[in-house]
């Protein structure tokens, strides 16, 4: 697969021009989706439309940031006049009226968007299968589920229909399936890019993100990605320097942390990947430094004790009144009661149902908990980044599965957030990349830091890309 | 003993809602225009900001009624609860900002901010986001009036107080209350959503009424939400604490806790403007007008403000009278002076009075007509010549020979009547003084 740098020289040459690489892309397009099932909505001819005015920008001398790179964008983004579904019956006519921050940034910068991604219905999922309009296949071996819940994102990079796609993180979300994909996943810290536009999940966790083939996609993605946003009270007035600083990963300087909690009955390929990642890191001169996480098993109740109630509280406003899935009934009760039956899923209605259990009242010590052990959790990863820069653990403990292996077994499912979720807890920025290889199935490797340090781990990817080597199996 | 609290919502007066900056102005507005995807609750929208607007103009009902303004970072919590007019479904209020206030012998517990509700026409079945997100404050009191005459008091002087801030987005409508009133042997009620003070003392008057029957009768009163019923001046249960709701309260996502700048505290206490206390010390000493005038007069802004601007033009005592009439006319028809349109007319009206172009009588219709008619404008009427009242006043004679023989044998109150007839027949266009004077001259020559 060519590289994102690679394209982008060809066309800034006028080597070929964006409408040439579309057409290129749209073929892959045609070859592969009928297998994946990657796409909700394909904007083809938007795309076209898009693609033929940046041909004469870039003919005439201009052009912004991805000069025509082809992008797809999860389904949980806003884009005007285009549906949204969300991966859910409840939204399957839905049209935004507005356009998702991220998303304008990336039509702004010359990204040509090619359509609307598969997920795991309202992002509920670790494998791409609760989606309304069928599951994802992995795009390395379609026996296999793609990770998700951004499982289009992950599958459409992966098979290169897409150059770049944009995805959001709760728990693991791009990363999953980043690493189910062989793929790059950046989850931001917290704030670093704008959520408005991107559908609720929980509100205090999930922020959007880039996949891409290479550090260097993800460097590019962020550059344009990242900033304040006056819509949404969280995000940060912050920039980074991705693409500046890709190249300046120095290993004498970097100490980097293994813990053996975070290792703890992982399968055994996915250990021997990561302690690869380890020892290439330790052979470039990086220190390696053991570090306890001694409260880490509390990040996986904890999430869960926070995820659904906000999930339940974000949920509400799916009534059948002014917009989504509506089954009209005598009473105004059976109404909302009825649509949201028959517009919701299983998955989502097991979260609303938990969360609302949680948050009632006489439950207000568990949430009060949790924020508590947040706290803590938050305490603890600061301690830790005082020895180290970057915390390396698996991405997803477990290889690939098959389709409907888990579906039926949440608790099992859920074990694929177990190291991923602490990074959204905390607001830190974690990054998984492909590292390793067991027959077909690509393994990921997460790397985290402390927040706003995302263009450092991005730049240790990138440093392992251009002198490591993937372990295989 | 009667125990009564409130709690008042009041829409605050900011051009832009709470959480995005659609216009608030929604009676004017075509249904559903002034909306945005953040206050239709559009998948995938966030609140942009906390109005600073909304955090200034409750910072100064807060420091008017002496509260203290918590300095610690203030959280927004979601109520949850079903209903149309709520497009997320939950409602954002905040935890108090302001604690331990008093006005009029009465503690204020705190006050919080909220954003409004759309609104939903139940029977059409449509809904108008126009009003989704305008801002609102919610002050609590503690229940500590014990007559319905303490907390009519109350209520008209806190009215005052936020028309002297100028903070009510519309007047007639921005002020609504739910009133809790108990008394003793029996459980607390609240009645919901009364919407003017005269409805507040009719629904307190009926509770207690009913509490007291009931009691008399051996049952039990139960605690309970009721709803108070305008039209036919009654309340009716909604429903019983019992079975209240669970609103899942939790904190925002969306909203970090924000915290008032004391800075801004102080800024705002500095621009204070005169409150109705501070006006009616003033008018009392500038003027020389009793203190209990002068409370009637301040009560209502624009009142204080007509008796400031007559009092400079026509006298203390010419505009005393004035206005004490036009108070006695406004509390007829439960209105506040700023409920009437175009009042330069009253002005007018003073004008015409005192410079001796229009009688009394003339002088009591017209301001009547003001207040009843926008489109009257008082006008100098023509004076009836001396000849022609003579002519009248025949007439009256001719045509009352009791009254004229009552007159005769010393029965002075029968002038008085016949003055009346002349009155009555010129449509108050005969100066009562001169049409006595000649009716004196005629009943002489007979």
């Amino acid at each position: 697969m060519p590289m994102i740098e690679e394209i982008l020289e060809r066309i800034r040459s006028g080597e070929m021009k964006p409408s040439e690489h579309l057409e290129e892309k749209i073929e892959v397009l045609e070859h592969r989706e009928p297998e994946l099932n990657a796409f909700i909505t394909k904007t083809v001819d938007l795309a076209r439309e898009q693609a033929k005015e940046i041909d004469k920008i870039v003919e005439s001398g201009g052009g912004e940031a991805f000069y025509g790179l082809i992008w797809g964008i999860k389904d949980n983004f806003a884009l005007k006049g285009i549906r949204m579904t969300c991966g859910s019956k409840m939204l399957e006519d839905y049209i935004p009226p507005y356009t998702a921050t991220p998303v304008q940034k990336i039509l702004d910068n010359h990204g040509v968007i090619l359509g609307k991604l598969n997920m795991d219905e309202f992002a509920c999922g670790s494998s791409g299968e609760t989606s309304y309009f069928g599951p994802t296949r992995n795009a390395r071996d379609p026996e296999y589920v793609p990770g998700g819940s951004s499982s289009g994102a992950g599958a459409a990079v992966a098979a290169g229909i897409v150059d770049l796609a944009l995805g959001s993180d709760t728990g693991g979300s791009i990363r999953n399936p980043a690493s189910f994909n062989g793929v790059v996943g950046l989850k931001p810290t917290y704030g670093l890019v704008s959520r408005y536009g991107l559908a609720d999940l929980a509100m205090s966790l999930d922020v959007p993100g880039p996949l891409a083939p290479d550090a260097y996609g993800i460097a590019l993605a962020m550059d344009v990605l990242q900033g304040f946003d006056s819509k949404d009270r969280v995000s940060a007035r912050r920039k980074l320097p991705f693409l500046e600083s890709i190249d300046s990963f120095d290993p004498e300087h970097v100490r980097i942390s293994v813990s053996e909690s975070l290792l703890n009955g992982v399968d055994p390929a996915v250990r021997k990947t990561t302690e690869h990642v380890i020892r290439f890191f330790e052979s470039k001169g990086v220190e390696i430094v053991d570090v306890d996480l001694p409260d880490i098993w509390a990040a996986f109740p904890t999430y869960y004790l926070v995820m659904y109630p906000e999930f339940a509280s974000a949920m509400q406003k799916f009534d059948g009144i002014r917009y989504g899935h509506r089954v009209d009934a005598s009473t105004l009760y059976e109404t909302v009661a009825q649509s949201r039956e028959e517009g919701f899923g299983k998955e989502i209605k097991r979260r609303i149902t938990m969360g609302t259990f949680i948050s009632m009242a006489k439950n207000a010590e568990w949430y009060k908990l949790a924020l508590r052990a947040r706290t803590t959790l938050l305490h603890m990863f600061e301690n830790a980044f005082k020895q180290a820069d970057i915390i390396v653990s698996p991405t997803v403990p477990t290889l690939p599965f098959k389709l409907g292996e888990r579906i039926n077994d949440p608790v099992k499912m859920y074990m694929a957030d177990a190291l991923t979720v602490p990074a959204n807890l905390t607001g830190i920025p974690a990054i998984s990349f492909p590292a390793g290889w067991k027959g077909r199935l690509p393994i990921g490797v997460q790397l985290m830091g402390p927040r706003f340090t995302d263009h450092i781990l991005v730049s240790a990817v990138r440093f392992f890309e251009k002198e490591g080597k993937q372990w295989s199996e | 003993m009667v125990r009564i609290g409130f709690e008042i919502h009041v829409q605050l007066k900011t051009k832009s809602k709470l959480f995005c900056s659609c216009p608030t102005n929604f009676l004017e507005a075509e249904p559903n225009t002034n909306i945005c995807p953040v206050c239709t609750a559009q998948p995938g929208s966030k609140p942009e900001g906390i109005n600073e607007e909304v955090i200034r103009k409750a910072v100064m009902v807060a420091l008017a009624l002496n509260c203290k303004i918590r300095d610690e970072p203030l959280r927004f919590l979601r109520k949850h609860y079903f209903y149309p007019d709520l497009p997320n479904n939950y409602q954002r209020t905040s935890e108090p900002f302001a604690v331990d206030g008093e006005l009029n012998g009465v503690r204020i517990r705190e006050i919080h901010i909220e954003e409004d509700p759309g609104r939903y026409e139940l029977r059409e079945g449509i809904v108008d986001y126009n009003r989704s997100g305008v801002p609102l404050i919610e002050i609590v009191t503690e229940p500590d009036m014990t007559t319905v005459e303490e907390a009519r008091n109350f209520l008209k002087h806190l009215r005052a107080v936020l028309d002297y801030l100028d903070v009510i987005l519309y007047p007639e409508i921005g002020f609504r209350v739910d009133a809790n009133v108990s008394i003793e042997g029996g459980e607390r009620v609240e009645v919901k959503n009364i919407n003017s003070i005269h409805g507040v003392v009719r629904a307190l008057k009926y509770e207690i009424a009913r509490h007291k029957r009931m009691l008399a009768m051996g049952k039990k009163i139960v605690r309970e939400t009721r709803h108070w019923d305008e039209v036919r001046g009654v309340t009716v249960s909604l429903r019983e604490k019992e079975t209240a709701e669970d609103y899942r309260y939790m904190p925002d996502p969306d909203i970090p806790p924000y915290h008032i700048d004391p800075a801004l505290v102080k800024e705002l206490r500095a621009k204070m403007p005169e409150l109705p206390h501070q006006k009616r010390d003033r008018l009392v000493r500038e003027y020389g007008i009793d203190e209990s005038a002068a409370w009637t007069f301040v009560l209502d802004k624009e009142l204080g403000d007509l008796f400031e601007s007559l009092a400079k033009q026509f006298g203390v005592k010419n505009a005393t009278s004035f206005c004490l009439n036009l108070r006695g006319e406004l509390n007829y028809r439960d209105k506040y002076l700023a409920e009437i349109p175009n009042r330069e007319r009253l002005t007018k009206l003073a004008e015409l009075y005192f410079g001796g172009k229009i009688t009394k009588p003339v002088y009591v219709e017209y301001l009547r007509k003001i207040l009843d008619d926008p489109a009257f404008v008082p006008a100098e009427q023509e004076q009836l010549s001396d000849d022609a009242i003579r002519q009248i006043a025949h007439e009256i004679i001719k045509a009352n020979p009791q009254a004229v023989a009552d007159y005769k044998s010393g029965e002075k109150k029968a002038l008085n009547f016949l003055v009346g007839q002349i009155v009555a027949r010129t449509k108050g266009r005969a100066d009562p003084k001169r049409a006595i004077q000649i009716l004196r001259e005629e009943l002489q020559r007979l």
